[in-house]
Protein backbone atom coordinates (compact mmCIF):
# COMPACT_ATOMS: atom_id res chain seq x y z
CA UNK A 1 0.00 0.00 0.00
CA UNK A 2 1.32 3.36 -0.97
CA UNK A 3 1.22 5.93 1.75
CA UNK A 4 1.77 9.65 1.37
CA UNK A 5 3.84 11.61 3.83
CA UNK A 6 0.93 13.27 5.49
CA UNK A 7 -0.88 10.05 6.38
CA UNK A 8 2.42 8.60 7.61
CA UNK A 9 2.91 11.53 10.00
CA UNK A 10 -0.72 11.19 11.07
CA UNK A 11 -0.24 7.51 11.76
CA UNK A 12 2.91 8.11 13.82
CA UNK A 13 1.10 10.80 15.81
CA UNK A 14 -1.88 8.53 16.44
CA UNK A 15 0.41 5.67 17.46
CA UNK A 16 2.30 7.79 19.99
CA UNK A 17 -0.93 9.25 21.37
CA UNK A 18 -2.30 5.75 21.60
CA UNK A 19 0.79 4.65 23.55
CA UNK A 20 0.32 7.49 26.06
CA UNK A 21 -3.39 6.73 26.37
CA UNK A 22 -2.65 3.06 27.07
CA UNK A 23 0.02 3.79 29.67
CA UNK A 24 -2.26 6.25 31.45
CA UNK A 25 -5.16 3.81 31.32
CA UNK A 26 -3.13 1.02 32.90
CA UNK A 27 -1.95 3.43 35.62
CA UNK A 28 -5.60 4.34 36.10
CA UNK A 29 -6.36 0.70 36.96
CA UNK A 30 -3.90 0.84 39.85
CA UNK A 31 -5.87 1.38 43.06
CA UNK A 32 -3.37 3.67 44.80
CA UNK A 33 -2.84 5.83 41.71
CA UNK A 34 -6.59 5.98 41.24
CA UNK A 35 -6.89 7.22 44.83
CA UNK A 36 -3.97 9.65 44.47
CA UNK A 37 -5.68 11.30 41.50
CA UNK A 38 -8.48 12.31 43.85
CA UNK A 39 -6.02 14.13 46.17
CA UNK A 40 -6.83 17.66 44.87
CA UNK A 41 -10.45 17.26 45.98
CA UNK A 42 -9.59 18.23 49.59
CA UNK A 43 -7.64 21.25 48.42
CA UNK A 44 -10.46 22.32 46.11
CA UNK A 45 -12.98 21.95 48.93
CA UNK A 46 -10.75 23.85 51.35
CA UNK A 47 -10.36 26.76 48.92
CA UNK A 48 -13.78 26.94 47.29
CA UNK A 49 -15.79 25.75 50.28
CA UNK A 50 -14.28 28.31 52.65
CA UNK A 51 -17.18 30.77 52.46
CA UNK A 52 -20.77 30.95 51.28
CA UNK A 53 -20.61 32.89 47.99
CA UNK A 54 -23.89 33.02 46.11
CA UNK A 55 -24.39 31.57 42.65
CA UNK A 56 -25.38 34.23 40.15
CA UNK A 57 -29.16 34.74 40.00
CA UNK A 58 -30.68 35.39 36.59
CA UNK A 59 -33.77 37.25 35.42
CA UNK A 60 -36.99 35.47 34.37
CA UNK A 61 -36.17 36.18 30.71
CA UNK A 62 -33.11 33.93 31.00
CA UNK A 63 -35.07 30.79 31.96
CA UNK A 64 -34.44 27.92 29.50
CA UNK A 65 -37.50 26.80 27.53
CA UNK A 66 -36.84 23.18 28.44
CA UNK A 67 -35.10 21.99 31.59
CA UNK A 68 -33.25 18.98 30.21
CA UNK A 69 -33.88 15.63 31.85
CA UNK A 70 -30.84 13.54 32.74
CA UNK A 71 -29.97 10.66 35.04
CA UNK A 72 -32.22 7.75 35.96
CA UNK A 73 -35.77 7.11 34.86
CA UNK A 74 -38.43 8.37 37.28
CA UNK A 75 -39.14 6.00 40.20
CA UNK A 76 -41.07 2.97 39.07
CA UNK A 77 -42.65 1.95 42.38
CA UNK A 78 -46.43 1.62 42.66
CA UNK A 79 -46.46 4.13 45.49
CA UNK A 80 -44.69 6.74 43.35
CA UNK A 81 -47.08 6.12 40.46
CA UNK A 82 -50.01 6.59 42.81
CA UNK A 83 -48.65 9.74 44.43
CA UNK A 84 -47.68 11.36 41.15
CA UNK A 85 -51.15 10.86 39.68
CA UNK A 86 -52.95 11.89 42.88
CA UNK A 87 -51.41 15.30 43.59
CA UNK A 88 -48.90 13.80 46.09
CA UNK A 89 -51.69 12.98 48.56
CA UNK A 90 -50.27 10.52 51.07
CA UNK A 91 -46.64 11.38 50.25
CA UNK A 92 -44.50 12.74 53.01
CA UNK A 93 -40.87 13.70 53.49
CA UNK A 94 -39.15 12.12 56.48
CA UNK A 95 -36.46 14.10 58.31
CA UNK A 96 -34.60 12.07 60.92
CA UNK A 97 -31.21 10.83 62.11
CA UNK A 98 -29.23 13.02 64.49
CA UNK A 99 -32.03 15.49 65.17
CA UNK A 100 -33.92 16.35 68.34
CA UNK A 101 -37.40 16.10 66.81
CA UNK A 102 -37.64 13.69 63.84
CA UNK A 103 -40.61 14.65 61.72
CA UNK A 104 -42.56 13.96 58.55
CA UNK A 105 -43.86 16.71 56.31
CA UNK A 106 -46.48 16.30 53.62
CA UNK A 107 -46.47 18.60 50.61
CA UNK A 108 -49.11 21.05 51.88
CA UNK A 109 -47.26 21.47 55.17
CA UNK A 110 -43.94 22.08 53.38
CA UNK A 111 -45.61 24.77 51.31
CA UNK A 112 -47.49 26.27 54.25
CA UNK A 113 -45.14 26.00 57.22
CA UNK A 114 -41.92 27.24 55.67
CA UNK A 115 -40.91 30.46 53.96
CA UNK A 116 -40.92 29.98 50.19
CA UNK A 117 -37.48 30.68 48.73
CA UNK A 118 -36.95 31.19 45.01
CA UNK A 119 -33.85 31.39 42.86
CA UNK A 120 -33.26 31.60 39.12
CA UNK A 121 -29.94 29.84 38.77
CA UNK A 122 -27.87 27.99 36.22
CA UNK A 123 -27.72 24.22 36.40
CA UNK A 124 -24.34 22.88 35.25
CA UNK A 125 -24.27 19.20 34.41
CA UNK A 126 -21.04 17.24 34.96
CA UNK A 127 -21.32 16.31 31.27
CA UNK A 128 -20.72 19.92 30.33
CA UNK A 129 -24.07 21.48 29.41
CA UNK A 130 -26.01 24.20 31.27
CA UNK A 131 -29.64 25.28 31.54
CA UNK A 132 -31.38 27.94 33.66
CA UNK A 133 -34.44 27.34 35.79
CA UNK A 134 -36.38 28.96 38.60
CA UNK A 135 -36.50 26.77 41.68
CA UNK A 136 -38.75 27.47 44.65
CA UNK A 137 -39.01 25.60 47.90
CA UNK A 138 -37.81 25.29 51.46
CA UNK A 139 -34.35 26.33 52.51
CA UNK A 140 -32.50 23.22 53.71
CA UNK A 141 -31.33 25.32 56.68
CA UNK A 142 -34.95 26.13 57.63
CA UNK A 143 -35.94 22.49 57.45
CA UNK A 144 -33.00 21.45 59.63
CA UNK A 145 -33.76 24.23 62.12
CA UNK A 146 -37.30 22.89 62.47
CA UNK A 147 -36.07 19.44 63.55
CA UNK A 148 -33.05 20.81 65.46
CA UNK A 149 -29.82 19.16 64.48
CA UNK A 150 -27.78 17.56 67.27
CA UNK A 151 -24.35 19.08 67.98
CA UNK A 152 -22.17 16.23 66.66
CA UNK A 153 -23.93 15.96 63.30
CA UNK A 154 -21.60 16.38 60.28
CA UNK A 155 -23.54 15.49 57.13
CA UNK A 156 -27.03 15.72 55.71
CA UNK A 157 -27.93 12.77 53.49
CA UNK A 158 -30.68 12.96 50.88
CA UNK A 159 -32.29 9.59 50.15
CA UNK A 160 -34.14 9.38 46.84
CA UNK A 161 -36.80 7.22 45.22
CA UNK A 162 -35.16 6.70 41.81
CA UNK A 163 -32.82 3.79 41.13
CA UNK A 164 -30.37 2.77 38.44
CA UNK A 165 -32.42 -0.20 37.27
CA UNK A 166 -30.26 -2.58 39.31
CA UNK A 167 -31.81 -1.74 42.65
CA UNK A 168 -29.32 0.93 43.72
CA UNK A 169 -31.20 3.97 44.98
CA UNK A 170 -29.89 7.45 44.27
CA UNK A 171 -28.61 9.43 47.22
CA UNK A 172 -26.50 12.48 47.86
CA UNK A 173 -25.00 14.36 50.80
CA UNK A 174 -23.91 17.80 51.94
CA UNK A 175 -21.76 18.76 54.89
CA UNK A 176 -23.27 21.09 57.50
CA UNK A 177 -21.59 24.13 55.96
CA UNK A 178 -23.03 23.37 52.53
CA UNK A 179 -26.45 22.58 54.00
CA UNK A 180 -26.44 26.04 55.59
CA UNK A 181 -25.86 27.77 52.23
CA UNK A 182 -28.54 30.43 51.59
CA UNK A 183 -29.25 28.92 48.15
CA UNK A 184 -29.41 25.25 49.19
CA UNK A 185 -33.10 24.61 48.65
CA UNK A 186 -35.37 21.62 48.81
CA UNK A 187 -37.49 22.67 45.85
CA UNK A 188 -41.12 21.80 45.13
CA UNK A 189 -41.64 24.17 42.17
CA UNK A 190 -39.78 24.55 38.90
CA UNK A 191 -40.60 27.74 37.01
CA UNK A 192 -43.51 28.44 39.39
CA UNK A 193 -45.24 25.10 38.79
CA UNK A 194 -44.92 21.83 40.68
CA UNK A 195 -41.72 20.11 39.55
CA UNK A 196 -42.46 17.79 36.59
CA UNK A 197 -41.81 14.10 37.14
CA UNK A 198 -38.83 14.15 34.75
CA UNK A 199 -37.11 16.88 36.81
CA UNK A 200 -37.52 15.18 40.19
CA UNK A 201 -41.10 15.55 41.51
CA UNK A 202 -42.22 16.18 44.15
CA UNK A 203 -39.05 17.35 45.93
CA UNK A 204 -35.64 18.04 44.51
CA UNK A 205 -32.54 19.34 46.22
CA UNK A 206 -31.05 22.34 44.41
CA UNK A 207 -27.45 23.32 45.14
CA UNK A 208 -26.48 25.83 42.44
CA UNK A 209 -22.84 26.13 43.57
CA UNK A 210 -22.15 22.50 42.65
CA UNK A 211 -22.60 20.32 39.55
CA UNK A 212 -26.00 18.85 38.75
CA UNK A 213 -25.47 15.43 40.29
CA UNK A 214 -25.40 17.04 43.76
CA UNK A 215 -28.97 18.29 43.19
CA UNK A 216 -30.69 14.99 43.98
CA UNK A 217 -34.16 14.39 42.54
CA UNK A 218 -37.16 12.53 44.01
CA UNK A 219 -36.06 13.17 47.61
CA UNK A 220 -37.98 10.98 50.10
CA UNK A 221 -35.96 11.19 53.28
CA UNK A 222 -33.39 13.50 54.80
CA UNK A 223 -31.08 11.86 57.29
CA UNK A 224 -28.63 13.76 59.48
CA UNK A 225 -25.54 11.72 60.33
CA UNK A 226 -22.20 12.04 62.12
CA UNK A 227 -20.17 10.46 59.31
CA UNK A 228 -20.35 8.99 55.84
CA UNK A 229 -18.95 5.57 54.99
CA UNK A 230 -20.33 2.09 55.53
CA UNK A 231 -23.95 2.03 54.37
CA UNK A 232 -23.50 5.60 53.10
CA UNK A 233 -20.42 4.86 51.00
CA UNK A 234 -18.64 7.97 49.77
CA UNK A 235 -21.78 10.02 50.25
CA UNK A 236 -23.57 9.66 46.95
CA UNK A 237 -24.54 7.36 44.10
CA UNK A 238 -22.06 8.88 41.65
CA UNK A 239 -19.46 9.37 44.37
CA UNK A 240 -19.56 5.58 44.82
CA UNK A 241 -18.81 5.38 41.09
CA UNK A 242 -15.60 7.43 41.09
CA UNK A 243 -17.00 10.98 40.92
CA UNK A 244 -15.85 13.63 43.41
CA UNK A 245 -17.90 14.13 46.56
CA UNK A 246 -17.20 17.86 46.26
CA UNK A 247 -19.00 18.63 43.02
CA UNK A 248 -17.98 22.29 42.89
CA UNK A 249 -15.62 21.79 39.92
CA UNK B 1 38.96 8.99 24.72
CA UNK B 2 41.65 8.28 22.14
CA UNK B 3 42.58 11.89 21.59
CA UNK B 4 42.07 15.18 23.32
CA UNK B 5 39.88 17.50 21.38
CA UNK B 6 39.37 21.13 22.13
CA UNK B 7 35.90 21.20 23.66
CA UNK B 8 33.24 23.08 21.72
CA UNK B 9 32.25 26.33 23.35
CA UNK B 10 29.01 25.86 25.20
CA UNK B 11 26.58 28.03 27.06
CA UNK B 12 24.43 27.23 30.05
CA UNK B 13 21.05 27.97 28.55
CA UNK B 14 18.37 26.71 30.96
CA UNK B 15 18.67 26.62 34.77
CA UNK B 16 17.41 23.51 36.57
CA UNK B 17 13.97 24.84 37.65
CA UNK B 18 13.24 25.78 34.03
CA UNK B 19 14.22 22.35 32.71
CA UNK B 20 12.27 20.56 35.42
CA UNK B 21 9.10 22.61 35.08
CA UNK B 22 9.33 22.55 31.27
CA UNK B 23 9.10 18.76 31.18
CA UNK B 24 6.53 18.44 33.94
CA UNK B 25 4.35 21.10 32.29
CA UNK B 26 4.72 19.35 28.93
CA UNK B 27 3.60 16.05 30.48
CA UNK B 28 0.73 17.80 32.29
CA UNK B 29 -0.44 19.56 29.12
CA UNK B 30 -0.46 16.26 27.21
CA UNK B 31 -2.48 14.53 29.92
CA UNK B 32 -4.81 17.53 30.22
CA UNK B 33 -5.49 17.49 26.46
CA UNK B 34 -6.20 13.75 26.44
CA UNK B 35 -8.34 13.69 29.60
CA UNK B 36 -10.01 16.86 28.33
CA UNK B 37 -11.06 15.04 25.19
CA UNK B 38 -12.46 12.29 27.42
CA UNK B 39 -14.53 14.91 29.27
CA UNK B 40 -15.59 16.56 26.00
CA UNK B 41 -16.91 13.17 24.83
CA UNK B 42 -19.57 13.29 27.57
CA UNK B 43 -21.30 16.14 25.72
CA UNK B 44 -19.47 16.79 22.45
CA UNK B 45 -21.09 20.10 21.54
CA UNK B 46 -20.20 23.75 22.08
CA UNK B 47 -22.56 26.70 22.39
CA UNK B 48 -21.74 30.39 21.92
CA UNK B 49 -23.75 31.56 24.95
CA UNK B 50 -24.00 31.25 28.72
CA UNK B 51 -26.29 28.20 28.57
CA UNK B 52 -26.76 25.37 26.08
CA UNK B 53 -29.21 25.87 23.24
CA UNK B 54 -29.24 22.22 22.31
CA UNK B 55 -30.66 22.79 18.85
CA UNK B 56 -27.96 25.25 17.79
CA UNK B 57 -24.46 24.21 18.72
CA UNK B 58 -21.69 26.15 16.97
CA UNK B 59 -19.48 23.08 17.05
CA UNK B 60 -20.37 19.46 17.37
CA UNK B 61 -18.80 16.05 16.90
CA UNK B 62 -21.46 13.42 16.30
CA UNK B 63 -22.51 10.24 14.57
CA UNK B 64 -25.35 9.29 12.27
CA UNK B 65 -26.18 5.65 12.78
CA UNK B 66 -28.89 4.75 10.27
CA UNK B 67 -30.78 1.47 10.61
CA UNK B 68 -29.61 0.49 7.14
CA UNK B 69 -26.15 1.39 5.87
CA UNK B 70 -22.86 2.33 7.49
CA UNK B 71 -22.62 4.71 10.44
CA UNK B 72 -21.10 8.09 9.67
CA UNK B 73 -18.99 10.16 12.06
CA UNK B 74 -18.89 13.89 11.47
CA UNK B 75 -17.57 17.21 12.72
CA UNK B 76 -20.03 20.06 12.41
CA UNK B 77 -18.95 23.70 12.49
CA UNK B 78 -21.96 25.96 12.18
CA UNK B 79 -23.89 24.40 9.32
CA UNK B 80 -20.82 22.89 7.67
CA UNK B 81 -20.53 19.14 8.14
CA UNK B 82 -17.33 17.20 7.46
CA UNK B 83 -17.29 13.41 7.28
CA UNK B 84 -14.74 12.10 9.81
CA UNK B 85 -15.82 8.45 10.10
CA UNK B 86 -13.24 6.13 11.74
CA UNK B 87 -11.54 9.05 13.52
CA UNK B 88 -14.02 11.55 14.98
CA UNK B 89 -17.68 10.98 15.80
CA UNK B 90 -17.61 7.30 14.95
CA UNK B 91 -14.37 5.42 15.51
CA UNK B 92 -12.30 2.99 17.56
CA UNK B 93 -13.77 1.97 20.92
CA UNK B 94 -10.46 0.65 22.26
CA UNK B 95 -11.63 -2.95 22.15
CA UNK B 96 -11.14 -3.68 18.48
CA UNK B 97 -14.51 -2.37 17.35
CA UNK B 98 -15.97 0.96 16.43
CA UNK B 99 -18.54 3.00 18.29
CA UNK B 100 -20.19 6.40 18.22
CA UNK B 101 -17.86 8.64 20.29
CA UNK B 102 -16.49 12.10 19.59
CA UNK B 103 -12.76 11.56 20.15
CA UNK B 104 -11.40 8.07 19.46
CA UNK B 105 -10.14 5.75 22.20
CA UNK B 106 -6.49 6.26 21.20
CA UNK B 107 -6.70 9.98 22.01
CA UNK B 108 -8.41 9.86 25.42
CA UNK B 109 -7.48 9.06 29.03
CA UNK B 110 -8.74 6.53 29.93
CA UNK B 111 -9.06 4.88 26.51
CA UNK B 112 -12.63 3.68 27.23
CA UNK B 113 -15.49 6.09 27.92
CA UNK B 114 -15.21 7.10 31.60
CA UNK B 115 -16.10 10.68 32.52
CA UNK B 116 -15.39 10.24 36.25
CA UNK B 117 -11.81 9.04 35.77
CA UNK B 118 -11.19 11.54 32.96
CA UNK B 119 -12.13 14.26 35.45
CA UNK B 120 -9.76 12.83 38.08
CA UNK B 121 -6.81 12.99 35.68
CA UNK B 122 -7.84 16.41 34.42
CA UNK B 123 -8.27 18.10 37.79
CA UNK B 124 -5.10 16.50 39.24
CA UNK B 125 -2.92 17.63 36.35
CA UNK B 126 -4.59 21.03 36.22
CA UNK B 127 -3.03 21.61 39.65
CA UNK B 128 0.31 20.22 38.44
CA UNK B 129 0.20 22.62 35.48
CA UNK B 130 -0.68 25.63 37.60
CA UNK B 131 2.05 25.00 40.20
CA UNK B 132 4.68 24.27 37.53
CA UNK B 133 3.42 27.01 35.29
CA UNK B 134 3.86 29.70 37.93
CA UNK B 135 7.52 28.70 38.47
CA UNK B 136 8.12 28.39 34.73
CA UNK B 137 6.45 31.73 34.00
CA UNK B 138 8.60 33.45 36.65
CA UNK B 139 11.74 32.34 34.80
CA UNK B 140 10.13 33.19 31.47
CA UNK B 141 9.80 36.84 32.48
CA UNK B 142 13.28 37.35 31.02
CA UNK B 143 11.84 36.34 27.63
CA UNK B 144 9.60 39.38 27.48
CA UNK B 145 10.78 40.93 24.21
CA UNK B 146 12.53 44.28 24.41
CA UNK B 147 11.81 47.08 21.99
CA UNK B 148 14.98 46.11 20.09
CA UNK B 149 13.66 42.53 19.85
CA UNK B 150 10.42 43.74 18.32
CA UNK B 151 12.30 45.91 15.85
CA UNK B 152 14.34 42.90 14.82
CA UNK B 153 11.29 40.64 14.49
CA UNK B 154 10.65 41.17 10.72
CA UNK B 155 14.30 40.38 10.01
CA UNK B 156 14.13 37.19 12.12
CA UNK B 157 10.97 36.17 10.30
CA UNK B 158 12.85 36.47 7.00
CA UNK B 159 15.65 34.22 8.27
CA UNK B 160 13.00 31.55 8.97
CA UNK B 161 11.68 31.33 5.42
CA UNK B 162 13.94 28.46 4.36
CA UNK B 163 13.29 25.45 6.66
CA UNK B 164 16.72 23.82 6.10
CA UNK B 165 18.66 27.05 6.68
CA UNK B 166 17.25 28.10 10.01
CA UNK B 167 19.54 30.09 12.29
CA UNK B 168 21.08 28.20 15.22
CA UNK B 169 22.00 30.53 18.02
CA UNK B 170 22.51 29.92 21.72
CA UNK B 171 20.37 32.88 22.68
CA UNK B 172 16.67 32.92 21.89
CA UNK B 173 15.77 35.05 18.88
CA UNK B 174 12.90 37.58 18.87
CA UNK B 175 10.56 35.19 17.06
CA UNK B 176 11.09 32.53 19.75
CA UNK B 177 10.62 35.08 22.51
CA UNK B 178 7.35 36.35 21.05
CA UNK B 179 5.93 32.84 20.53
CA UNK B 180 6.99 31.51 23.94
CA UNK B 181 5.72 34.61 25.71
CA UNK B 182 2.44 34.33 23.79
CA UNK B 183 1.98 30.73 24.90
CA UNK B 184 3.14 31.19 28.50
CA UNK B 185 1.49 34.54 29.28
CA UNK B 186 -1.54 34.55 26.98
CA UNK B 187 -2.69 31.14 25.73
CA UNK B 188 -2.09 29.03 28.85
CA UNK B 189 -3.62 31.64 31.20
CA UNK B 190 -6.68 31.81 28.92
CA UNK B 191 -7.00 28.02 28.98
CA UNK B 192 -6.64 27.91 32.79
CA UNK B 193 -9.04 30.81 33.40
CA UNK B 194 -11.69 29.50 30.99
CA UNK B 195 -11.37 26.08 32.64
CA UNK B 196 -11.95 27.64 36.05
CA UNK B 197 -15.00 29.47 34.63
CA UNK B 198 -16.61 26.04 34.08
CA UNK B 199 -16.68 25.39 37.82
CA UNK B 200 -19.97 26.42 39.45
CA UNK B 201 -18.16 27.05 42.75
CA UNK B 202 -15.51 29.24 41.15
CA UNK B 203 -18.32 31.12 39.37
CA UNK B 204 -19.99 31.80 42.72
CA UNK B 205 -16.74 33.32 44.00
CA UNK B 206 -15.88 35.17 40.77
CA UNK B 207 -19.14 35.91 38.91
CA UNK B 208 -17.26 38.11 36.41
CA UNK B 209 -15.06 35.24 35.26
CA UNK B 210 -17.58 33.37 33.06
CA UNK B 211 -18.90 36.74 31.86
CA UNK B 212 -15.39 37.63 30.70
CA UNK B 213 -15.58 34.69 28.29
CA UNK B 214 -19.15 35.34 27.14
CA UNK B 215 -20.82 32.95 29.59
CA UNK B 216 -20.12 29.44 30.86
CA UNK B 217 -20.80 27.59 27.61
CA UNK B 218 -18.77 30.15 25.69
CA UNK B 219 -15.93 29.55 28.16
CA UNK B 220 -15.93 25.93 26.93
CA UNK B 221 -15.23 27.28 23.44
CA UNK B 222 -12.27 29.29 24.78
CA UNK B 223 -11.07 26.24 26.73
CA UNK B 224 -11.37 23.97 23.70
CA UNK B 225 -9.95 26.55 21.28
CA UNK B 226 -7.03 27.16 23.62
CA UNK B 227 -6.29 23.44 23.60
CA UNK B 228 -6.28 23.46 19.79
CA UNK B 229 -3.90 26.46 19.83
CA UNK B 230 -1.59 24.64 22.26
CA UNK B 231 -1.60 21.56 20.05
CA UNK B 232 -0.72 23.68 17.03
CA UNK B 233 2.12 25.27 19.03
CA UNK B 234 3.31 21.80 20.10
CA UNK B 235 3.54 20.61 16.48
CA UNK B 236 5.42 23.71 15.30
CA UNK B 237 7.65 23.58 18.40
CA UNK B 238 8.62 19.95 17.69
CA UNK B 239 9.35 20.71 14.04
CA UNK B 240 11.52 23.70 14.94
CA UNK B 241 13.39 21.76 17.62
CA UNK B 242 14.08 19.01 15.09
CA UNK B 243 15.15 21.39 12.30
CA UNK B 244 17.55 23.47 14.42
CA UNK B 245 19.64 20.66 15.92
CA UNK B 246 17.50 18.05 17.64
CA UNK B 247 20.25 16.62 19.90
CA UNK B 248 21.68 19.98 20.89
CA UNK B 249 18.25 21.41 21.63
CA UNK B 250 17.18 18.38 23.64
CA UNK B 251 20.47 18.36 25.55
CA UNK B 252 20.06 22.00 26.47
CA UNK B 253 16.60 21.31 27.91
CA UNK B 254 17.88 18.21 29.77
CA UNK B 255 21.37 19.18 30.99
CA UNK B 256 21.10 22.92 30.52
CA UNK B 257 24.13 23.12 28.19
CA UNK B 258 23.83 24.27 24.59
CA UNK B 259 26.84 23.74 22.34
CA UNK B 260 27.61 26.69 20.12
CA UNK B 261 28.26 25.63 16.51
CA UNK B 262 26.06 22.66 17.28
CA UNK B 263 26.02 21.61 13.62
CA UNK B 264 29.64 20.49 13.61
CA UNK B 265 30.04 18.95 17.02
CA UNK B 266 26.83 16.90 17.06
Amino acid sequence: MKMDRRSFVGLVAAASLSGCARIATSLNENASIHRLLLAPERLNLAILGAGQPLAHEYSPADISSDFRQNGFYPPSSDAYQRWSTDGWRGFSLRVDGMVERPASFDMPSLRRTFVRRSQITRHDCVEGWSVIGKWSGVLVADLLAAVEVKPLAQYVVFHCMDDDGEGNLYYESLNMHQAAHPQAVLAYDLNDRPIPVKNGAPLRLKVPTQLGYKSAKYVRRIEVVAALGGRLGRGGYWEDRDYEWFAGI
Amino acid sequence: MPHVKKPSPRVYRHPLPVRLTHWIAALALGILAMSGMQIFNAHPALYASDVSHFDRPVFKIGADEPLAGNPVGYVQIGSLRVNTTHVLGYGPDGMGGEIGRAFPSWATIPTYQDLADGRRWHIFFAWVLVVCGVIYAYFALRLLPSRADLRELPHTLRTHLVPWRLPREPQLNPLQKVSYVGIIFIVVPIVVASGLALSPSVDAWLPWLPQLFGGRQFARIWHFGGMIALMAFFVVHLVMVALTGLINNLRSMITGWYVVKGRKSV
